[in-house]
């Protein structure tokens, strides 16, 4: 998985810490590609599309102590703030973002401090996504999202277009135009969920 | 905001005597006296309703219908025909008008036609269906409880049919004949399949309605596995 190397000229931001956290970001890996094997072994079905792991650059975790006004100190950047370590995993199906969850929270390397399911509560712009902070055993914290293709896909082009102000027409009817194409991408995903349940014979939801 | 009309009328006493009793009774009306005039104004501005005479200059009434109907629009059409015109009547309602009335007739008899025509027009837009703790909205196909989803045309015909039957027990081939009209792909195979797209769709808005099958039929219930979340 590759990953941003700090510059080593000067002290990282987080100290002695680095080679522990890769070891987490490893151990999160392995917990996901253990159940892909098992499912893909099982059922054939390969629950994962793709997968972003990464330790958060030097850069850029200065800036987000900054913004949030905390100081710039290792210890911050591990205790106050939880997505130093980050694992986005990008699903085929729906009801693979929740096996998925449901295999995170079974492993005793890993405590869920806090949960959110943007997918069943999708935000006001039609943001979807499911965020878990997890702590490990040696108290390292790490940010998972669990997403869709499509809710993948949906963030990413919103992203394109969030910082660009539009020539005419009101930002109201755009953001209004964005949750539509949310809101149809994911009615999209329950219908490939279904044809899926309907294909294997089998209801797994 | 008042009802819209277009009257074609070729006629010019009959013309202005339906105007004036038209808009008497609160319409707003365009009056036009032959086919060409009543297309440019027709392409120009919406109506609510059209009345055409089928003996026209220029062009007649069947013709101004068949060109409405190609060039997709749907406005509801009252044909007026004479008395003998059998055939005019036959071939008008096949080409797409929605009701006719053979002249001479009585003003009160045109008027209730205008009223039925217009009025069939409203029924049809019913914009926010509820059942239990969904709705639907007619107009953008939203589906929504705790969280929305935009539905295929099939799935919100299908859906809005079960909101408005809630009552009733729906057999296949109703829904089947409503929903899908004549198509001749659809089978039972299709129903299945859509009604596992609604429940599904109904689970991921986070509503306990779901759409259950019993005895060959099927109708909109409140999910007994959520009974706990809706009387917590």
């Amino acid at each position: 998985m590759p990953h941003e190397t700090p510059e080593s000229t000067t002290a990282s931001i987080y100290g002695t810490h680095l080679p522990q956290m890769e070891a987490v970001l490893d151990r999160l890996v392995q917990c996901v590609e253990s159940l892909r094997a098992r499912m893909e072994a099982e059922m054939g079905i390969n629950p994962v599309e793709h997968m972003l792991a990464r330790i958060k650059s030097e850069d850029s975790m200065r800036d987000k102590l900054r913004r949030k006004g905390l100081p710039q100190t290792t210890e911050a950047a591990l205790t106050q703030l939880y997505d130093a370590i980050g694992i986005r995993i990008v699903c085929a199906f729906l009801n693979d973002v929740y096996a998925i969850r449901d295999h995170l929270a079974d492993d005793p390397e890993f405590d869920i401090v806090e949960e959110r399911d943007y997918i069943r509560h999708a935000k006001p712009n039609g943001y979807r996504s499911y965020h878990l902070i997890v702590r490990s055993q040696q108290g390292y914290y790490a940010e998972v999202q669990l997403r869709t293709i499509s809710m993948d896909t949906w963030a990413a082009l919103e992203h394109h277009l969030q910082y660009k102000k539009p020539h005419k027409g009101n930002q109201r009817l755009i953001v209004q135009e964005l949750k539509r194409c949310a809101d149809e991408l994911a009615s999209t995903d329950v219908s490939m969920q279904t044809l899926r349940d309907a294909i294997l014979g089998g209801d797994d939801s | 905001m008042s009802v819209r009309l277009l009257l074609a009328e070729d006629t010019r006493d009959l013309n202005r005597a339906l105007t004036t009793v038209l808009e008497h009774e609160g319409y707003e009306v365009c009056p036009v006296f032959d086919g060409e005039e009543a297309l440019d104004r027709i392409r120009e501005q919406g109506f609510d309703g059209i009345i055409l005479d089928i003996m026209m200059p220029r062009k007649d009434g069947l013709q101004v219908l068949r060109e409405l109907r190609a060039s997709g629009v749907f406005t509801p059409v009252l044909l007026l025909t004479a008395k003998a015109e059998v055939d005019d009547r036959v071939v008008g309602l096949d080409s797409g008008a929605d009701d006719y009335l053979t002249k001479p007739f009585a003003m009160k008899e045109l008027l209730a036609r205008v009223r039925s025509m217009t009025r069939r027009r409203e029924d049809y837009t019913v914009e926010r269906l509820s059942f239990a703790d969904v709705s639907l909205n007619a107009d953008t196909f939203e589906l929504s409880a705790a969280n929305t989803v935009r539905l295929s045309v099939k799935e919100f015909e299908l859906m809005q049919t079960f909101v408005k039957n809630a009552d009733h027990l729906l057999s296949g081939e109703f829904l089947l004949g409503n929903v899908w009209h004549a198509e001749p792909d659809a089978d039972i195979d299709t129903l299945t399949l859509y009604v596992s797209y609604l429940r599904g769709k109904l689970k991921w808005v986070g509503s306990n309605v779901t759409v259950s099958s019993v005895d060959g039929g099927y109708r909109l219930v409140t999910d007994p596995d959520s009974t706990d979340r809706v009387l917590a």
